[in-house]
């Protein structure tokens, strides 16, 4: 019996359920849906029916000892790990039709990366999806997730990571510029379990993507990078949300992002809860914006809830500002026009988090997609 | 230009607004003092309907944090609005308030 009694100050990620009538219709006031414009998500959110969008999955090579099989509902490992944590979230996990569940066998060590194609065919209709994956203990696996094409598409992406197994991947949304997509990525991490996920958006309408991660044992290790660019009307929104309910993990979350153009939107919650069992939790939490031209927003904020003293380390930081001109005054004095000298300067911003991709060869894509944004 | 029917001038309140939407656009319209105002109906500060909002001194103010934007220009008077809502020009025919939106 502790000497103080601690309950949970938030609510916010204590209801889960798969029965989508178990949360209410969004209004657009409440705290996890403030920022998002429900009036641009194609009626995903509602309970409307909606008709059938296309939305294709490939897994083209697959790394060795990586298994790919196509399931639907009542495949007991779906939702397994995760139990949806939103209205959209439970509408994916109701309505997909067909599942895709990688398979990471244990002890395979491979650095090979196992790319999982999303293609959207167009934004008319909605597409659901469900994607599962299930490294088995003590396994290497590196995973490639891309979204492109055009969609209205929700899904729910579940990672298992089994005792003292290490899982890298690489979430890319590069959607073609009418796509709306919200996304669960949540990770369950076993005894000293590593997650490496990297989050890299720069294209859609609007995409709402919420990396979470729950230690199941102590030891476990989650490093969440993100990476964002919002353009004109773009709606870029990360929700991150760390449950240390197990002692001795630790968790890093890295978001960079930039804005430029008229009503540029980028949302950023970056939740830990560090539960009183949780002693010997390091976490820390970091966002950084970029804007580059009046007429953007950047909400972000983030929120540590800590309910034990016996912390290694807890913190939090977040700071959005221009670029800054000594920087650029830096540049200038040696001769660097400013139009090359802002692009250095926003490469430098963007560089220390690329250069941490695991994936060598998307490294240079991405480098080149953001200089491409700055054209 | 192309004005099209928004809601019957009997449905607005003598002081007060109502919230329509017209070709996808969601429009407040206002009246006050025997005018007739069509403003866009989201709150340039976050997604708050501005025709939920109450009507005085020739403003809406927005219910959640306070700003009132002018009926005839669109600008806030005070924060925490910073920019302007797009205003529609509109047309009264007999009972129809017409708006232009686009």
């Amino acid at each position: 019996m502790p000497a103080v009694e601690t309950a949970a100050v938030s609510r916010l990620h204590e209801q889960q359920s798969f029965n989508v009538a178990d949360f209410p219709i969004p209004g657009g006031r409440e705290e996890d849906w403030r920022f998002t414009p429900l009036r641009r998500l194609r009626k995903l959110h509602t309970d409307e029916s909606l008709g059938d969008g296309k939305v294709s999955v490939d897994v083209a090579d697959a790394a060795p000892g990586v298994t790919v099989e196509r399931t639907e509902h009542g495949d007991p490992r779906l939702g397994s790990a995760y139990v949806p944590a939103d209205r959209v979230s439970a509408r994916a996990f109701a309505s997909f039709g067909e599942a895709t569940v990688l398979t990471v066998a244990a002890g395979t060590e491979s650095t090979q990366p196992t790319w999982i194609a999303v293609r959207g065919e167009g934004a008319d209709g909605a597409a659901f999806g469900h994607t599962l994956i299930d490294v088995q203990p003590n396994a290497h696996a590196v995973v490639v997730l891309e979204y492109t094409g055009s969609a209205s598409y929700a899904d729910n992406v579940e990672l298992v990571v089994g005792e003292g197994a290490a899982l890298t991947l690489v979430s890319l949304q590069t959607w073609a510029e009418d796509a709306v997509h919200l996304s669960h990525h949540h990770a369950q991490l076993g005894k000293d379990a590593r997650l490496a996920h990297t989050a890299v958006t720069l294209g859609g309408s609007v995409v709402r993507l919420a990396p979470s991660v729950r230690y199941a044992a102590p030891g476990g290790d989650a490093d969440l990078r993100g990476l964002y660019f919002a353009d004109a009307g773009q709606h870029l929104e990360h929700r991150l949300f760390v449950d240390h309910a197990q002692p001795n993990c630790r968790s890093r979350v890295t978001y960079r992002g930039a804005l430029q153009g008229d009503d540029a939107h980028a949302v950023w919650i970056g939740d830990v809860i560090i539960r009183a069992e949780a002693t010997g939790t390091d976490t820390y939490e970091y966002n950084r914006n970029l804007v580059l031209t009046d007429g953007t927003r950047v909400d972000s904020v983030p929120n540590l809830e800590i309910l034990t003293g016996e912390v290694l380390g807890a913190g939090h930081a977040s700071a959005s500002g221009r670029l800054e001109d000594q920087h650029l005054f830096y540049l200038m004095a040696r001769g660097i026009p400013l139009a090359e000298a802002k692009k250095l300067v926003i490469r430098g911003f963007f560089g220390q988090l690329i250069s941490q991709i695991e994936v060598v060869e998307l490294r240079d894509r991405i480098t080149a997609a953001v200089e491409a944004e700055l054209a | 230009m192309s004005f099209q029917r928004a809601c019957a001038l009997s449905e607005l309140p003598e002081t007060g607004a109502v919230g329509v939407e017209i070709a996808g656009v969601p429009v407040a319209v206002v009246r006050t003092g025997g005018e007739v105002f069509a403003l866009h109906d989201v709150c340039s500060h976050e997604e708050v309907p501005l025709s939920e909002g109450e009507v005085y001194d020739h403003t809406v103010e927005c219910w959640l944090h306070g700003s009132c934007f002018d009926l005839r220009t669109g600008k806030p008077t005070g924060p925490p609005a910073s920019k302007p809502v797009v205003t529609y020009p509109v047309q009264i025919d007999g009972d129809d308030v017409l708006v232009d939106v686009s």
